[in-house]
């Protein structure tokens, strides 16, 4: 059946992000806090943190590209973007920051430009993939299927 | 049984906690509100600190417990901690993405009872609730010291209460009654709807007066009573002055003895205010101590303070609490510890309504200078405090020891809190300053019976629940590795064991300890410098971490295992791998 298959590659699909390090287990989390009483909340809140998370990345381009780097600004919005990530369970935007957050304590611009494109990169890439996620369930729930729950087997 | 335990069986708390919850970061707030919910508490959630503050001051009882992000734009989150300390008297935990042990210090020494890591885990949610009851236990405990419910209540006021079973059972039952009284917002727990005594200042030098003769710690409401002969006063009148006297002294003790000598006025303000009790703005004495000891050192009183408040509260006090048997010398030495430095400072949200609010002083201390200048005379001024210096002094003695002290300190591994393997470390953190600063004392681990506490609330979760931890104990581990000796665990050893609780808890603590880690705990306490001190606490350590075990042969195995991995261990894993595997012999 179709709606089987789907589901299978939702798993699969879900599993590989989580193999890859590209999520972790606190996106587990919030999947379980996912309900009939709270039936989008996974989709809510990582709908808030791309929000977040797009302006965060504009400040932080804007703040290096100064003339003179101001990077007691920029460690905030590193640090709120390490944090929002990592209550996601954006692993690998998370470790970005945090290697940003070394470089921005050292004031290197060099590093912190360096960093800010590893950041993007790893959030576009986790945005991405996301995305195709929530497209699979959408399919799922229109195909009048329930969502699989992600065994933590792996 | 606990006395959580029977609180949570007593109403429906933990369901239905107020908490607000503030973040700026609305992702994280959105993720926290929901984890909130899944707990099933009652949750408000704000992206602002002065929202915050506003929703808080609109209504003091709005709220059992506030959860705040620290890097805030409109205002630093340790600011609104304090605020809410001082003004609300409620629990805060901090929460941050922070791991970094400064500001986890910095939590703590501004009277966070918890500091989270972000990403915040359901687990560590479940426990919060636990401060709620620890900051009410707290309050009515102090109460309780001046509490007659059965005319035993009055042994050894500050310390018998701590002490054994029956203490434990006559507190719960005292909180229980309390905490009905709170949410009544009643101020005298001990009676309904009666008219309420003023107490002036010649009914309070007669109550004094009376005190002084009979003795401090001997002074019973029914003797006071007769003493004063006065018409229309209760033997309940008499005891709830009492207590809040009591628990006035416990404050200021520790603190300027400027205020001791006007101290009658300052306590009638207290508890005439009573409405002072209840809300607030109290002398400055007390406000000073908070203040100046807070501001000043935030140091000497307050990291042991800090240490105190955040490590014994959630481990310390509740888990000893709940036990009745040997760990009441821990819980012994805690409260007048506690008590004297923890209530004061580190308790800061958590000191509440019934002990009188010193905190809430702090806005004004040219006003209690005043009143100082001119009610000096109609006082009666070192003498009443000098009936009572026994009481406090022994706090005093128990507590900062000065420099040369060093504390032992408990383990809170056991509690129920949410973070022991955090705690572990943290605590580590902070006995480098209690190293340099003053002695904070603390509980001997609790063993068995908060583990089984824990496994007990948290069944389902026991084995990966120390997982969390874990994950949150390791980036506080590179920070240990610096100084390792420095964050060993602190022993008491000098004339803080003569003191009397310092004493008593020394010596049970030896006696305790004798079965399990005679040789380790003696070469400690005879070495007696601080060498030999920082080497044989670790081993101490271990051997406390290896209490936790539950079970004497888990004990000295651990012990010695750890006595020989000793110069392996780091503070990291010693708080957490030693935690955690222990935990699991469980």
């Amino acid at each position: 059946m179709e709606l089987v298959q789907m589901q299978k590659s939702l798993q699969d699909y879900t599993k590989s992000l989580f193999l890859e390090g590209v999520l972790d287990s606190q996106f587990l989390q919030l999947q379980q806090l996912q309900d009939e009483s709270n039936p989008d909340f996974v989709s809510q809140v990582v709908t808030l943190f791309f929000q977040d998370s797009d302006r965060i990345l504009n400040d932080l381009s804007l703040s290096l590209d100064q003339q003179v780097v101001d990077f007691k600004k920029v460690d905030p919005h590193v640090h709120q973007l390490k944090g929002s990530s990592s209550s996601i369970g954006a692993q690998r935007v998370k470790n970005a920051c945090v290697v940003f957050r070394t470089f921005c304590e050292q004031q290197n611009v060099e590093g912190c430009h360096r960093c800010l494109q590893q950041v993007k990169q790893e959030y576009y890439l986790v945005k991405n993939r996301l995305e195709t996620l929530f497209k699979l369930e959408q399919q799922i729930v229109a195909s009048g299927g329930v969502i699989p729950a992600m065994e933590l087997g792996f | 049984m606990t006395v959580e335990q029977d609180c949570v069986a007593l109403d429906q708390f933990p369901v239905g906690m107020r908490v607000l919850a503030v973040d700026d970061d609305q992702t994280c707030l959105r993720i926290l509100e929901s984890l909130l919910h899944r707990c099933q508490y009652h949750v408000t959630t704000t992206n602002q600190a002065q929202k915050a503050l506003e929703l808080l001051r609109e209504n003091k009882n709005k709220f059992d417990l506030v959860i705040s992000d620290v890097d805030m734009p409109d205002m630093d989150g340790f600011k609104l901690l304090e605020l809410v300390g001082l003004e609300m008297d409620l629990p805060v935990i901090m929460l941050s993405a922070h791991s970094d042990p400064k500001y986890v210090m910095k939590g703590v020494t501004h009277g966070a009872c918890d500091y989270l890591l972000k990403p915040v885990r359901i687990e560590e949610l479940k426990n919060i609730w636990q401060h709620v009851v620890r900051s009410r236990f707290d309050k009515n405990r102090g109460s309780n010291n001046g509490d007659k419910k059965d005319g035993s209540g009055n042994e050894g006021v500050a310390n018998s209460d701590q002490n054994n079973g029956r203490a434990n059972r006559k507190r719960k039952d005292q909180y229980n009654e309390d905490e009905d009284e709170e949410r009544d917002d009643n101020d005298d727990p001990s009676s309904q709807k009666k008219p309420r005594v003023v107490w002036t200042v010649e009914l309070h030098k007669k109550f004094v007066a009376a005190v002084n003769q009979l003795g401090f710690e001997k002074a019973m409401p029914k003797k006071i009573l007769d003493l004063m002969n006065v018409e229309k006063l209760t033997r309940e009148n008499v005891a709830s002055h009492l207590q809040k006297f009591r628990l006035y002294l416990k404050r200021i003790s520790g603190n300027q003895q400027a205020i001791m000598a006007n101290s009658d006025l300052h306590f009638l303000q207290m508890s005439n205010g009573l409405d002072g009790f209840h809300h607030r703005p109290i002398p400055a004495g007390s406000g000073q101590f908070h203040g100046g000891a807070a501001a000043a050192a935030g140091m000497r009183p307050f990291p042991p303070n800090g240490i105190l408040g955040r490590l014994n509260t959630p481990s310390g006090i509740g888990g000893v609490r709940s036990l009745s048997s040997s760990p009441s010398s821990g819980m012994f030495l805690q409260n007048p510890t506690d008590l004297g430095k923890f209530h004061h400072v580190s308790s800061l949200p958590l000191n509440h309504i019934d002990g009188g609010n010193i905190l809430q002083g702090l806005p004004m201390p040219l006003e209690f200078d005043q009143l100082q200048t001119n009610n000096n005379k109609s006082i009666i001024p070192g003498n009443s405090m000098a009936a009572f210096p026994s009481f406090p002094s022994t706090q005093q003695s128990s507590l900062p020891n000065n420099n040369s002290h060093l504390v032992l300190q408990g383990h809170p591994q056991a509690s129920p809190s949410a973070f022991p393997g955090h705690q572990i470390n943290k605590r580590l953190e902070h006995w480098s300053n209690a190293v340099s600063s003053s002695s904070s004392t603390l509980p001997p681990p609790p063993a068995q019976n908060s583990n089984s506490i824990m496994s007990h609330q948290f069944d389902d979760g026991s084995s990966s629940y120390s997982i969390p931890f874990c994950d949150s104990t390791i980036p506080l581990a590179p920070a240990m590795d610096t100084n390792p000796r420095a964050f060993y665990r602190t022993t008491d050893l000098d004339s803080n064991a003569n003191v009397q609780p310092g004493g008593v808890y020394y010596d049970s603590l030896q006696m305790r300890q004798s079965g399990n880690y005679g040789p380790t705990t003696d070469a400690l306490l005879s070495s007696n410098a601080k060498e030999g001190f920082i080497v044989g606490q670790q081993k101490l350590q271990s051997g406390f971490m290896g209490a936790e075990a539950g079970s004497l042969d888990d004990i000295v195995n651990s012990t010695m295992k750890q006595e020989q991995s000793q110069g392996d261990l780091s503070e990291g894993d010693l708080g957490y791998g030693g935690f955690s595997s222990l935990r699991t012999c469980l």
